[in-house]
């Protein structure tokens, strides 16, 4: 409601009331400067980065997603600096809803029956995972890097960014297989990266002399208790959707308030948002053996978090690391693409794909981006001077994949014919 | 065209062949997926009976027989297909269904199969062609010459309703009861070659008609006319096209043992001769078909009766059994008439999937499964 004013022409100027009205108005106007709050932040992100993501689609036919990138580092603190401190913090509730929708979306791409029928699939994602957690780890520590260091920072770059190629495969409205089998990939590197970066925090709490039941209990707590509930939600959605009944409304509405719940609970109990969502996920399709649940597609909604998603993300670059950490960035890169490409390469074959699949499923594989961002992020929370450290290394990388992979999926899914033909 | 390509190439009195039109399926939401080219090139790197084959959008797969004598080695071949096709489905995470229609994609979400021909289908005829991704079942019939062939397809025009009626599998469209048993004859219909054969009485007569219309650029070859039931010169056969595909090979194999065996008992009998009267009433008789299935009413041509296509079906397979000859086609004649008089039907299969389970979703999850026999067909 607007603040009453005086509008009455006959009344004098100076009277009383208009005088009572200036003293008062200190009660109810806001103070100088105003303090912001997270939902005008969340309605700006997201009003800046749809704004860049037009601009970039229309003027250089690229991604939506590098526009919302860009607009995240002109804000961040390698631009304008205005996006730091605690608006990142207010914003980070998005983040985690966004990666929420994304991780959930992707679990439930992940069609375990598939990797029954086509054991080649499933093999291709456990080599390229092996093969670039290994090749990055040997890059890093041949260029110094402390090994501790290299291993958690291999183990974030095994996971493709499942935002990345989900949005650009939304955007070009593709289908087919190399969207499905890369997907499909990036689901299963995605589980692998985060198992590990998990197991490797008893390395991590050795290194800082934690006692051994923290080295032991700490990453156990973690995986058990993100599956456990994980699975929970899992069951709660297959017994909602009995129910509800075939009701695809009221379907989304309460997978929505479950992805949030699960969110929120996982932060809540110091657990892995992406484990526990990922599980989620895959849990929600595996153990609905009786079709209950509708086909869920989180759509417009999941837009709005996805678009603040990746203006955080960029937020969180600093282009000065990328200057410092040249050579090792480079090195983190080269040999994360050298793993997965021989990886995808070796095997697809034998999937019976047609030819050239292979090399394109190599490019949609490269996108690394929020989750690095959010992995190094967990990991600093626990000793601030190791995610000082693990982020010069890991974020100078993603800064470079964050802005090639969106153009390497988007030409990977056109050049294999599966965009429909009249997106973009 | 060259001259040859309508000379009529003599084959074996009613020997059989069929082509199966299918759908390919995602396994997320059981929507129409666009992977035939993927499919198609995964078959034949692993080998395959007949031949596999695009058709002119990309969730589409056709299937076609050899040319078989009988019931049983012709039900042995559809079955290899199919267990070769759903092997290879399984491995891309595709699933393949029967039915006429895919109950509920969108029209306009459809490519059309990169080859020149489709390309140009798209070109002429616009969204028709992506309207056209309904799938029937073709049953080639043996004919030792074209004379022969005019007149069988003549007589089978009498028969059209009970094809259609019998496969009729194509209640929904785009997400909607039709209230139609098939309502895939009706996206047929749009095309302005559609419709029946002329009334011509020999084989000359007929290429007359075709020349003409060739002279006028009509068309350039038989591919181009969409009739219910046209001859194929080159294969030496009159090919039905009026079934919808049915939901299993089984019920595929025993409507062409159905045709073959009218066909078998026409050129044995020749019980009428070719009228004018089977056209004047064609549209009408066909319309009662798709809409009510086996309980439509129909006005015979011959016999000027009223009568429904269930009791007009059940006199023909009392009438023509006698020519089934060829060892199990007695039993599946007495099967389909078994099925008719129970009310037996695709399109109440689909029908009771949507009431039980109350998604097209899992309508097509279950037309799936039915057809790559991961579930028991239906006794």
């Amino acid at each position: 409601m607007a603040a009453p004013r005086n509008r009455n022409p006959e009344r004098p100027r100076d009277s009383p009331i208009t005088l009572e009205l200036c003293i008062d108005m200190s009660s109810f106007l806001p103070q100088f400067p105003p303090s912001t709050n997270p939902l005008l932040l969340f309605g700006l992100l997201l009003f800046a980065g749809f704004a860049g993501g037009e601009l970039v689609r229309r003027l250089f036919k690229v991604p939506s997603i590098l526009g919302y990138v860009l607009v995240g580092l002109l804000l961040g603190k390698g631009g304008l600096d205005v996006l730091n401190g605690h608006l990142v913090k207010d914003a980070w509730i998005f983040v985690d809803v966004a990666l929420g929708l994304i991780l959930f979306e992707l679990g439930r791409r992940l069609d375990l029956t598939w990797l029954k029928r086509d054991p080649w699939l499933a093999a291709t994602g456990v080599l390229e995972s092996a093969l670039s957690f290994g090749l990055v780890y040997g890059a890093l520590v041949y260029f110094d890097v402390k090994p501790v260091f290299a291993a958690v920072a291999a183990a974030i770059g095994v996971a493709t960014s499942p935002a990345v190629v989900m949005v650009v495969a939304q955007e070009l409205r593709a289908e087919g297989q190399v969207t499905e089998r890369a997907l499909n990939l990036v689901a299963i590197n995605s589980v692998i990266a985060f198992v590990t970066a998990t197991m490797l925090l008893a390395w991590i709490h050795h290194e800082y002399q934690a006692d051994w039941r923290t080295i032991l209990l700490h990453p156990i707590y973690l995986l058990a208790g993100s599956f456990v509930l994980g699975y929970a939600a899992s069951k709660i959605a297959v017994a909602t959707g009995r129910l509800l009944g075939k009701n695809e409304q009221g379907h989304f509405v309460a997978a929505l308030a479950l992805i949030v719940i699960t969110v929120g609970a996982a932060r809540m109990l110091e657990l892995s948002v992406l484990i526990a969502l990922l599980v989620f996920g895959v849990l929600s399709r595996s153990l609905d053996r009786d079709h209950v649940l509708m086909p869920f597609d989180m759509g417009r909604v999941g837009q709005m978090f996805v678009v603040v998603l990746f203006v955080v993300s960029g937020a969180s670059f600093k282009p000065e690391d990328l200057a410092a950490t040249g050579t090792l960035a480079l090195a983190f890169i080269l040999a994360r693409f050298a793993g997965k490409s021989i990886g995808v390469l070796a095997l697809t074959y034998f999937s019976g794909v047609r030819r050239g699949s292979a090399g394109l499923l190599c490019l949609a594989l490269t996108p690394m981006s929020g989750l690095a961002v959010v992995m190094v992020h967990d990991a600093g929370h626990l000793y601030p001077e190791f995610g000082a450290k693990l982020a010069a290394i890991v974020l100078s990388a993603a800064l470079v994949l964050e802005v090639l992979g969106p153009l390497a999926v988007q030409f990977a899914l056109k050049r294999a014919d599966e965009a429909a033909k009249d997106s973009q | 065209m060259s001259e040859s390509a309508m000379d009529f190439k003599p084959s074996a009195s009613a020997s059989v062949g069929v082509e199966l039109e299918l759908q390919i399926l995602n396994s997320r939401d059981f929507n129409l997926a666009r992977d035939a080219a993927d499919l198609i090139a995964l078959i034949d790197k692993n080998g395959h009976p007949g031949a596999v084959k695009p058709e002119i959008t990309e969730s589409m797969v056709e299937l076609n027989t050899s040319i078989h004598g009988g019931h049983e080695t012709l039900l042995k071949e559809l079955q290899e297909l199919r267990d070769t096709v759903s092997k290879a489905a399984d491995r891309l995470n595709l699933r393949i269904a029967g039915g006429g229609s895919h109950p509920f994609h969108d029209w306009s979400d459809r490519r059309i199969f990169p080859t020149e021909r489709f390309k140009q289908l798209l070109e002429l005829y616009g969204y028709l062609a992506k309207q056209f991704t309904v799938f029937g079942q073709h049953v080639h019939l043996g004919c030792p010459n074209g004379d022969e062939a005019i007149y069988v397809a003549h007589m089978l025009g009498r028969y059209v309703p009970h094809f259609i009626a019998l496969s009729a599998s194509s209640p929904y469209q785009q997400g909607q009861d039709t209230s139609y048993q098939s309502s895939r004859l009706n996206t047929v219909s749009a095309f302005p070659l559609s419709g029946q054969i002329p009334f011509v009485h020999s084989w000359s007569e007929f290429l007359e008609y075709f020349e003409k219309m060739r002279g006028y650029g009509i068309v350039e070859s038989m591919k181009d006319f969409y009739w219910d039931i046209r001859p194929k010169p080159e294969y030496g056969t009159v090919e039905i096209r009026v079934f919808d595909t049915p939901l299993t090979v089984e019920r595929a194999a025993a409507l062409a043992t159905y045709a073959q065996t009218l066909v078998r008992y026409v050129m044995a009998e020749r019980p009428f001769t070719p009228s004018r009267e089977v056209y004047v009433l064609y549209n009408y008789n066909r319309f009662q078909a798709c809409r009510y299935g086996l309980n439509g009413k129909i006005v015979d041509a011959y016999s000027k009766k009223h009568l429904t296509l269930r009791d007009d079906f059940l006199e023909t397979v009392a009438r023509i059994s006698l020519h089934a000859v060829e060892p199990g086609a007695g039993a599946v004649l007495h099967k389909l008439a078994e099925d008719a008089g129970s009310g037996r039907s695709d399109a109440e299969w689909l029908r009771q999937a949507h009431r039980d389970r109350g998604s097209l979703n899992d309508v097509a999850r279950m037309q799936s499964d039915l057809w790559m026999g991961r579930v028991p067909v239906p006794a």
